[in-house]
């Protein structure tokens, strides 16, 4: 007898819903039905689809405040340094350092840092770039950015996801797939 | 209160969009031109703005090969082309952060159709702006040293100079409009890769849209990041003109030596955005078929727009000429007086022309809702707010305090190239924009759509009480 060694990745089990409304609206039923890896995929962000994902605030302002502080305080403290210290310069009879002067690059200095905190944060946050998901792997989802709005709940390896299926049709998808994630 | 807010959709005229949508007919009609093969029109456009890119290219060579010796400016006046049109530029990409960006944050429902329009605009404008600054240096192959690197010639930028300050502050600009442009189009991208039919569009959209799937954690997220970016981006916008204003007013030059300069110079660059967003909108909706998103009501609003931002101007014409009278100074009120009657009055009075008297146009609503009158109007604004970086710049230098060191500008055939080559460049690549991205935000769209058809929970609740 041999063994099947070849590891198995995710299933997912994808509701097709007709309207936003009834996305938000089964996914909360879902979740509180006990499953927690679930998501939704819309055209457009819901309203009310983060309450109905049980999601927390969203850590972005925390990165993006991070990103403001380093910016304004590596801004400051660059041109401190280089005007300053390393190589005084004296343009004017202005003192070596006179911070007020360098208030402008301090403040675009700082918008640039979180800009780019918040940008390659929310990369981060999303995981994205991200070449493959199985959602894809149902060709019908393709919807999901155009005009479908879809539920999607993963199960571990190597179920056959009747339970998330019975429970999509129970809270009214109109069509359910059942897709396997691809593994290497 | 009730009947008020209920009555109100009713009191903005137009609709924000034409006919009855869903999401499936409006991924349709705002795609529809990036399918379409490309037509004639847009072919023959093409190959004109491909053709002033190549004069530029050759402007370019020119002047790399012989030295800025090939432009119109010398002593007296040191700054010609180079800087009006880095001004007049970077003016023109500041209406796309503020319809982006400031009218996202005061939640004016009518930006979002044009928004993505605007902000391809401020994009491509300020890589034109930024051009003219890096030839002007004369050797742009060290445009670097602007930039505080750790050289062998402990060489360090000096901080304390507006000209320095600009370099931070217009890098800034380009990187984070690109990321608010890119951040706003990565669902649309997605969009673009599942609509289409083709393997290769779908592996070309796809690369760009990142994998992204409409889940609702990534929408979590990205609302929160979205609304900091134009948070962001919009002190951002004040401050770059201010920062190029600064170039000028800390100069101790009549003319420029004023306080008034920073509030003058935002005004005036949203003045000359709008009225190149304006430019490119009334052509581009009839062409591609977006008059059901892009209506009236958009247009209307732009022209109001326009109405506002140029009285601001108006006033700061004034209070310039006020106090240039009013503190006294013989010199400071000469420029004024010179800038009326010298050499250089036929482009002063043009300037006034088209900044102060044209915008008054839009009290009348006929004019505001008659396509070929906002047309002109705003070819007239873009044509004073060049002339006014004109005035500001070459009159004020060309008498200063000696008369003996008086001079006169003319540009040359390279200047004129220069300036005409990054129109073809700017038109190069908004037209590259129109075919191969959607120029409405699509899923923002879709969302305004949605929350048309449903209305907010906030009001019905106040109808109801």
């Amino acid at each position: 007898m041999s063994i099947d060694t070849k590891p198995q990745g995710r299933t997912y089990v994808l509701g097709l819903f007709a309207t936003g409304e009834a996305l938000v609206k089964a996914c909360r039923q879902v979740r509180e039905k006990g499953f927690t890896d679930i998501d939704t995929h819309s055209p457009y962000a819901l309203h009310g689809g983060d309450e109905a994902l049980g999601l927390k605030r969203s850590a972005v302002p925390k990165v993006a405040l991070a990103g403001a502080m380093t910016g304004m305080f590596g801004g400051m403290g660059m041109m401190v340094w280089m005007n300053g210290l390393k190589w005084p310069i004296n343009v004017g009879g202005r003192p070596p350092v006179s911070p007020l002067s360098y208030i402008p690059i301090t403040f675009e200095t700082t918008v640039l840092l979180t800009s780019l905190s918040i940008f390659f944060g929310l990369l981060i946050m999303m995981r994205l770039p991200q070449p493959y998901h199985a959602v894809f792997e149902l060709e019908a989802f393709r919807s999901a950015v155009v005009d479908g709005f879809w539920l999607s709940v993963a199960q571990p390896a190597g179920s056959d996801g009747k339970d998330a299926v019975r429970q999509l049709e129970a809270v009214g998808a109109t069509q359910v797939s059942v897709v396997k994630e691809a593994v290497e | 209160m009730a009947a008020d807010l209920a009555a109100a959709p009713a009191l903005d005229g137009a609709p924000l969009l034409l006919g009855r949508n869903d999401n499936t007919s409006l991924t349709k009609s705002l795609l529809a031109h990036v399918w379409a093969k490309p037509d004639r029109g847009w072919l023959l456009s093409f190959m004109i703005a491909l053709s002033g890119t190549g004069a530029l290219t050759l402007a370019i060579v020119v002047t790399l090969a012989r030295g800025i010796g090939t432009w119109g400016n010398n002593i007296p006046i040191a700054w010609g082309f180079g800087i009006i049109n880095f001004v007049w530029w970077i003016g023109i990409g500041h209406a796309g952060t503020l319809i982006s960006a400031i009218l996202f944050l005061f939640q004016q429902q009518w930006r979002t159709a044009i928004n993505r329009f605007a902000e391809a605009m401020t994009i491509f404008a300020v890589l034109c702006a930024g051009l003219f600054p890096a030839l002007h240096t004369g050797r742009p192959w060290f445009a670097f040293f602007m930039f505080p690197y750790p050289s062998d010639l402990q060489m360090w930028p000096q901080f304390k100079s507006p000209l320095v300050w600009d370099v931070f502050a217009v890098s800034t600009y380009l990187t984070v409009s690109v990321l608010f442009w890119f951040v706003g189009l990565i669902p649309d991208l997605a969009t673009l890769r599942d609509a289409s039919t083709s393997t290769v569009q779908r592996k070309v959209y796809g690369l760009f849209a990142l994998g992204w799937r409409g889940s609702g954690r990534h929408w979590h997220n990205y609302k929160v990041a979205y609304l900091l970016l134009a948070g962001l981006s919009t002190p951002l916008v004040v401050s770059v003109h201010t920062i190029v204003s600064f170039d000028f007013a800390v100069a101790l030059l009549p003319g420029w030596h004023t306080t008034i300069f920073p509030p003058y110079f935002v005004a005036g660059a949203i003045f000359s955005g709008f009225a190149m967003v304006m430019t490119w909108l009334v052509p581009a909706r009839h062409f591609l078929g977006l008059k059901h998103v892009v209506t009236m009501r958009h247009l209307e609003a732009m022209n109001k727009l326009i109405l506002v931002t140029g009285m601001v101007v108006s006033y700061g014409y004034m209070m310039e000429h006020f106090i240039a009278w009013y503190s006294g100074n013989p010199d400071e009120w000469f420029v004024f007086y010179n800038r009326a009657t010298g050499p250089y009055r036929a482009i002063y009075w043009l300037m006034m022309f088209c900044n102060v008297v044209t915008p008054h146009i839009f009290w009348f609503k006929w004019m505001r809702t008659n396509i070929a009158v906002m047309w002109i109007a705003s070819i007239m604004v873009n044509v004073g707010m060049w002339c006014e970086r004109f005035v500001i710049i070459v009159t004020s230098l060309h008498r200063d305090f000696l008369p003996a060191s008086w001079g006169m500008f003319y540009p040359t055939w390279v200047d004129l190239t220069l300036f005409a080559g990054t129109i073809g460049f700017f038109s190069t690549c908004f037209l590259l924009f129109l075919k191969y991205l959607p120029a409405i935000a699509v899923s923002e769209v879709k969302e305004l759509n949605d929350e048309l058809q449903h209305p907010t929970a906030m009001v019905q609740v106040v109808t109801a009480s």
